[in-house]
């Protein structure tokens, strides 16, 4: 059966879809914050990956540090195509959910 | 010389993150802290920042058994209140044996996780304190729901209100020193397991 995400989820694995070879921690919380427009807690983004780690949906890898993290190493994150099947089973989904409505919804309320 | 966060948030940011992880996730915050929060906040700003994501830290790893710890809680003070007996013993001995079950895994669970020894106290300290707030938040619910003559009977009857609402606050130490000792258990079972 297909991975369920999490709205979540799916920011955090887009994130690291955009980002390509840069997606460590820190700029996983960048990309999403730039894009949500406000800011997210680490610890959400850690507690996250760490779940899509042990789903399989992505993998990690020690890097190095730099003087400005005191030489402690950055950790990469690389979606495997668990992740990629995922992120397009989501978004086929909210396609499917809007199919026939028209975007923006023009309100009654 | 670099602007550095508060070290008591690193030292108990150790202690509840894994052992595996703990260097790259410091490093994230300590990046973070360095190149936009600092130069954007201030020192005062930066370190309130900081001790907000440890917390943040603190509360996803505690929550869960803080929440099972405060059900307990609450489902024991329903059952007291709404189904009233003579003889507590064996709801006491049933109750107490799964709280300290819970408070003893939460420690173990934390303790294996950062391979430290401390973190079970700190574990224990954290879910007591969620699970205070939670309980004391539900016994008011309970009792804004049921508060009849006859169910005020069996509250006199069980220790009396004070005691429900204090309760859960009275556990907090010895929940920090039950915790502590599934910490001592967790933290040399992964010492074992990783080869010493």
């Amino acid at each position: 059966m297909a991975e369920v995400l999490g709205t979540f989820e799916q920011a955090v694995l887009l994130a690291i879809l955009r980002l390509a070879d840069r997606a460590y921690g820190r700029e996983v919380v960048r990309e999403i914050e730039t894009r949500l427009g406000r800011e997210v807690a680490a610890g959400a983004v850690h507690a996250t990956l760490e779940r899509l780690e042990n789903k399989g949906l992505v993998t990690s890898k020690l890097g190095s540090g730099t003087p400005i993290r005191a030489g402690r190493p950055r950790r990469y994150y690389r979606l495997e195509p668990a992740g990629v099947s995922a992120l397009n089973d989501a978004r086929a989904a909210v396609d499917e959910l809007w199919r026939g409505l028209r975007w923006p919804l023009k309100g009654h309320a | 010389m670099k602007p550095a966060p508060p070290p008591w948030g690193e030292a108990l940011l150790r202690l509840f993150v894994s052992l595996d992880t703990f260097a790259s996730v410091s490093g994230d915050l300590l990046e973070q802290y360095r190149d936009s929060i600092h130069p954007a906040r201030g020192p005062r700003g930066a370190d309130k920042w900081y001790r907000t994501q440890v917390l943040g830290f603190v509360w996803r790893g505690s929550r869960l058994w803080a929440a099972l710890f405060a059900g307990a809680f609450v489902a024991r003070t329903t059952l007291d209140w709404l189904r009233p007996t003579t003889d507590f013993l064996m709801r006491s001995e049933v109750s107490t044996a799964l709280a300290a079950g819970i408070l003893l895994a939460a420690g173990f669970w934390t303790a294996w996780r950062s391979g430290s020894f401390a973190a079970g106290a700190a574990a224990g300290l954290a879910t007591t304190v969620i699970a205070a707030v939670l309980s004391i938040g539900g016994t008011t619910v309970l009792l804004a729901i049921w508060h009849d003559p006859h169910t005020m009977t069996s509250i006199r009857g069980s220790g009396g209100l004070e005691e429900a609402l204090m309760l859960p606050v009275w556990l907090v130490l010895p929940g920090m020193a039950i915790a502590g000792v599934g910490g001592l258990v967790g933290a040399a079972t992964e010492r074992l397991a990783r080869g010493g």
